[in-house]
């Protein structure tokens, strides 16, 4: 740890055949450690992953429920990058995107059959907008303005919304509990009228929905004034401090839209594939698995969508491997460990690591020595 | 709600509460070292299967709880190396550590060709020190009949304390925590001081995992231990990184649990709120709790580390 074996030297700006490089060894260092786990409790590695990659790229079907899983973590990835970016360390898409679940289905069930879809439809996933920056507010408010800490506010929050839909259906007879099947307690049908069209299978437009979201969470980041301003804060917020910025209006405004973008990932799950407030179906870690989506895509809202697609169909994949009798939880196992390969792989696009003296290159530092 | 309610629900806020109190003294111990570890969760769970498995396969409960805390050790290594020698994002390292560690410990209860899944534990537990002084009103009932990790914990309570406030290393590991400069001047090995106290701190969260898997829930499930990985990090700082508080903020979050059992033995009207709402009370408690504790300035004067959450580099000094 401290005898110099190698010498890190900060590598200034990474060229961009690094910075896609990493990301991509990233994802094969987590299939190669999966891969011994898998080999450990006497599988067959490959057969498991091709079993996967069949599963969600394999057929039409197979491409559209990877679309499909990968839409919510789309806008939980975007609800991660933004924030993370400016050190808005919001944990809590995962509470986020239930609310917006929330609000999206009770204003559904509320508007009923009589509202035109053209009404009807913006409507449900604004309502989920609104539902996530509310879930968001209740810490981004007491960090803005009390200095508490949001790592645990908005991780406790996430519980806390778990509880609440699991309240509203099987806990209590509320408008969101399907009034039809008394003994077996789901969620009350949206509405068709408020339901997202679909148009390749099972394969809804919130899929591009999600990607223009994407791409407009990229624009105000990278394009706008206000992301300028909010790019300033996340370097340093001293800067800004002494450009004349509002930090905390930033801190708040970026925290707002951190929290709306999980919550519209709500909506538009609620309001196409799901249909309903469906516990068993929304409760599947997308907030949690959002974070992987930012890490891996670097932070980027627009690298957010191929990231959320792979994430996607290894979702998708999860239930099919159960039919091999293969744990679903492989698909956790490796998602973690990508996580952690990515998370590590930023130390070898922030540095460059070489041998002292005039050793040849190529050092055992695993990823980054490859990938340079 | 009559004495012996309470003296029920307050023996069982102990049993509840004595994962939290390892748990939380692990992350104790790695915060004052200035590393945030936002892992205990997968740490909890790597250790809980580990736990159960080397009793599933032995029989014995102290190998069970030895396995689980070198496993939880090992396994807190990767955020080490990420957050200490790489120097990456502590939050998110932390919580790629959470994410793997829950899929690897479900995936390792499922998979293979007998799998751990659904099988109860070949040992349990079981409550030690009954009867003679248990007779004693109120505390006897209180203190006595534990199984033995509830004393194991109370002296990890303690050892903590002495640890960290009385001890020479105690001192150095806070120093790196306050400022791991000044502490390198004087000698201290800031990376060698991290490494050893995030380690310490996966052990403890695999003991705690241990006993979900062997004393709490003794079948194994996927995820047997809830959300305690997360609430033990909120305890932390509730606690105000001070082991003592921890024990008596454990035990507080304990009675939040058992609040939903104790209200359904009560009858009508007590048993017809909703678990699900009850099942909020702790996460509600701790926001609370943080909101009211630590806001502003106070967080600093309830004893944060300062150099909580940030890398160290050595190099530009």
């Amino acid at each position: 740890m401290t005898t110099r074996r190698f010498i890190v030297e900060p590598r200034g700006l990474a060229s961009a055949r690094l910075t896609l490089a990493v990301p991509l060894i990233a994802v094969l260092l987590a299939l190669v450690v999966g891969a011994v786990f898998l080999a450990v409790t006497g599988n067959n590695p490959w057969d498991v992953y091709v079993k996967m990659a069949d599963t969600s790229f394999g057929s039409s079907r197979g491409i559209s429920e990877t679309l499909i899983s990968a839409t919510p973590l789309i806008l939980t990835g975007v609800a991660a990058a933004v924030a993370f970016k400016m050190l808005v360390w919001n944990i809590g898409a995962e509470g986020q995107f239930l609310m917006g679940a929330v609000f999206a289905a009770g204003l559904g069930i509320a508007l009923g059959d009589g509202t035109p879809s053209a009404l009807a439809i913006p409507l449900v996933i604004i309502a989920g907008a609104i539902g996530g920056a509310f879930w968001a507010s209740i810490s981004a408010v007491p960090k803005v303005y009390l200095g508490t800490n949001e790592i645990i506010t908005t991780l406790m929050l996430n519980f806390i919304a778990l509880n609440f839909m699991n309240y509203l259906i099987f806990g209590s007879s509320s408008p969101w509990r399907d009034p039809l099947v008394p003994q077996f307690p789901s969620g009350r049908p949206i509405p068709e009228s408020a339901r997202i069209p679909e148009f390749f299978n099972r394969l809804d437009y919130g899929f591009i929905i999600a990607a223009l979201l994407a791409v407009l969470a990229w624009f105000l980041i990278s394009k706008t004034k206000w992301g300028f301003e909010v790019r300033v804060v996340g370097d340093s917020a001293d800067t800004a401090r002494y450009a004349g910025i509002s930090v905390p209006r930033k801190f708040l405004g970026v925290f707002l839209m951190s929290g709306a973008f999980a919550g519209l990932a709500g909506s538009l799950y609620v309001a196409g594939p799901v249909g309903a407030l469906d516990p068993r179906s929304l409760d599947l870690g997308l907030g949690f698995t959002g974070i992987i989506v930012a890490a891996l895509a670097r932070l980027n809202p627009v690298a957010v969508i191929p990231v959320a697609i792979l994430m996607g169909a290894l979702n998708n994949a999860g239930p099919a491997l159960q039919s091999i009798q293969i744990p679903a939880a492989t698909v956790t196992m490796l998602q973690g460990a990508i996580l952690i390969f990515a998370v590590a792989g930023e130390f070898f696009i922030a540095n460059r690591v070489r041998k002292p003296e005039k050793k040849p290159a190529g050092a055992p530092a695993a990823e980054g020595a490859g990938a340079a | 709600m009559n004495e012996s309610t309470l003296i029920l629900t307050l023996f069982a806020a102990i049993g509840l509460g004595t994962p939290l109190v390892f748990g939380t003294i692990g992350e104790i111990i790695t915060e004052r070292a200035g590393n945030l570890n936002l892992g205990v969760q997968g740490m909890m769970l790597v250790g809980a299967v580990a736990g159960f498995w080397a009793t599933y396969n032995t029989e014995s409960l102290l190998l069970g709880v030895i396995i689980a805390m070198i496993a939880g050790s090992l396994f807190s290594v990767i955020h080490a190396f990420a957050s200490v020698t790489l120097r990456v994002s502590q939050i998110v390292s932390g919580l790629a550590l959470t994410i793997f560690g829950t899929g690897l410990s479900s995936f390792l209860g499922e998979a293979g060709s007998e799998p751990l899944v659904g099988e109860p534990s070949k040992a349990t537990f079981e409550p030690i020190l009954e009867g003679g002084l248990a007779d004693i009103p109120v505390i006897g009932p209180l203190i006595f009949g534990h199984d033995i990790l509830v004393y194991i914990s109370w002296l990890t309570v303690a050892a903590a304390s002495f640890y960290l406030f009385r001890t020479r290393m105690g001192l150095s590991l806070r120093a790196v925590g306050e400022d791991p400069a000044s502490a390198e001047s004087a000698g201290v090995n800031v990376s060698r001081v991290r490494y050893i106290h995030i380690m310490i701190g996966g052990a403890l969260s695999g003991i705690a995992g241990a006993y979900y898997s062997l004393a709490l829930v003794p079948t194994w499930q996927n995820e047997p231990i809830g959300a305690a990985g997360w609430i033990a990090i909120a305890l932390v700082i509730l606690a105000s990184w001070r082991p003592w508080r921890a024990l008596f903020a454990a035990y507080l979050f304990g009675a939040a649990e058992r609040v939903q059992f104790t209200l359904q033995t009560m009858g009508e009207p007590w048993s017809n709120v909703p678990s699900s709402l009850l099942a909020m009370l702790p996460f509600i408690l701790a926001i609370i709790a943080m909101i009211v504790l630590t806001s502003g300035k106070r967080a600093r004067f309830l004893g944060a580390p300062a150099a909580l959450g940030l890398p160290y580099f050595r190099e530009q000094r």
